[in-house]
This record gives structure tokens, sequence and C-alpha cells, in this order.
């Protein structure tokens, strides 16, 4: 079953690494967040936090996927049957010069 | 006159009633022997009853105007000091045990959502600045005062 979940993780593109959290703990980590039970804890009450999040009285959380954006790298989290997928991906994108 | 048949005492006995009045016939006493009517040992009844109860609300009444004069000695005070505060750690324990609530679904297809394009650049400069504005619009709520919030009363 980690592997089920796992082998999509590991061909998004240019991903540097990644988590599978549940409840109980982590569950996969790979690359720079492997055995990163720091960032999985700190990540967990992030998503946790955002998940109360509501927009005009809707039910659900009003998004699919939280993104941690830092400098030259991004945390993007979504949740799935009761799991916490986080993968680390390199952040390209870069400031059109105007020359 | 005297009355045929009779064979004794002859005047009692035609006086005598031929039930007997509870009343006149009842002895002096405490009534603790008489069951007959249950009339004195349902009072003496009543009475521990009574007693029962106000031994038992005394019990469970907490004079507050009594504990003033009422001092505690120091290890007394120390052992119930760690008495409640173990009954509060049991209490706090089994409050943070239990369960969170559940993590929603966000998605099906997690693999795709985390594939997808990252927020762009612009975007992220547009939400920084969206939060730089709040922030400069929350550090300027203040307490407008308009007069002294003490004064004197100017007593004639």
């Amino acid at each position: 079953m980690t592997t089920a979940l796992t082998q999509g993780l590991e061909r998004i593109p240019d991903q540097i690494g990644y988590l599978v959290i549940s409840e109980e703990g982590v569950l996969a980590s790979a690359g720079e967040l492997e055995n990163d039970e720091h960032t999985a804890g700190v990540i967990m009450q992030m998503v946790r936090t955002a998940c109360r999040f509501r927009l005009h009285g809707t039910a659900e959380p009003p998004f699919k996927r939280m993104s941690v954006m830092f400098e030259d790298y991004v945390y993007a989290v979504t949740i799935s049957g009761q799991k916490v997928f986080v993968v680390k991906r390199q952040n390209n994108q870069r400031e059109p010069v105007i020359v | 006159m005297g009355c045929c048949f009779s064979t004794g005492s002859n005047q009692d006995d035609s006086k005598k009633p031929l039930i007997p009045d509870p009343n006149l016939d009842r002895k002096p006493t405490n009534g603790s022997d008489r069951n007959a009517d249950g009339l004195s040992s349902s009072r003496k009844n009543d009475q521990d009853l009574h007693a029962a109860i106000v031994q038992r609300t005394a019990l469970n009444i907490i004079d507050v105007s009594a504990v003033i004069s009422q001092g505690l000695e120091q290890h007394e005070y120390m052992d119930r000091a760690r008495q409640y505060s173990t009954k509060v750690g049991v209490l706090n324990r089994t409050w943070s045990q239990k369960k969170p609530v559940p993590l929603p679904s966000l998605s099906s297809q997690p693999h795709q959502v985390l594939a997808a394009d990252l927020v762009s650049n612009a975007d992220v400069q547009q939400v920084s600045k969206i939060a730089a504005y709040a922030y400069s619009a929350i550090s300027q709520i203040k307490v407008d005062a308009k007069e002294e919030l003490v004064v004197q009363f100017a007593i004639p």
C-alpha cells in the first residue's frame, strides 16, 4: 500500500522530497524530507488550521491544496483518504527580467 | 328492682358495654410496648427518621461561615493540595485524549493535485501586498480619547 502511495509522489515533476502522514504518524518519507518528523508535525498543524477556514458558511474547506512558499522551494500539501500528502518541489519560477 | 337471670354483681354486668371502648381501657404508659394501634411506635419511627435526615444533612452541608474559624494544619493542607492536583491531572488527561476532528478529504487525486502547476509569482506578490495592507490597517487601530477618563467632582 505504501508503494502505491509513494509511486505517484515520486513522479511529481521537480520533487525533491515527500512525506505521507496519518493521524498516527509518518507513513512514508523520502528525499529531503526523509525522517523529517519535525516538518511533518509543523505541516500537520498548519493544514489542520487551514481546514477550519470556511467561505460563506460552506461545509467543506475551500481549498484542494495548501502551498507553503519559500524563495527556492515549495511545500505542496493535500489530504486524501485520512492521509496528508506533502511534496517538496523546487520553485523554478523566476521573475521575468525586463531589459 | 333486680333483674332476672343475673347471677352475681348484676349492676356491673348489666352496665358493662358489649364492645370494649379502647379509649377507656388504655393504661398510662409511654406507649413503647403497645403495638395494637401502632400510633406511638410510628411516632418513634418518625423521630428516628427525622434524626437520620438531620444527620445526613449535617454531613452533606458545607457551613461556609464556619470555615474561617477552622484552621488547616500544614500537612493536611499539603495533602489536600496534592489530592486536588492529582484529580485535576486525571481530568486533563482524559479531556486531551478525546479524538480530534477527523481530517477532511480535500481530493481523491492527491498526486494530480500536488503535481499541478505551482502558485505563480504574480499571485504570491499580490497576496503579500494584500496582507501588508491588512497589517498596516490593523496596526492603525487606536483609541481616540476625547475626554478625561477620571474626573474630579467639584463639591461646593
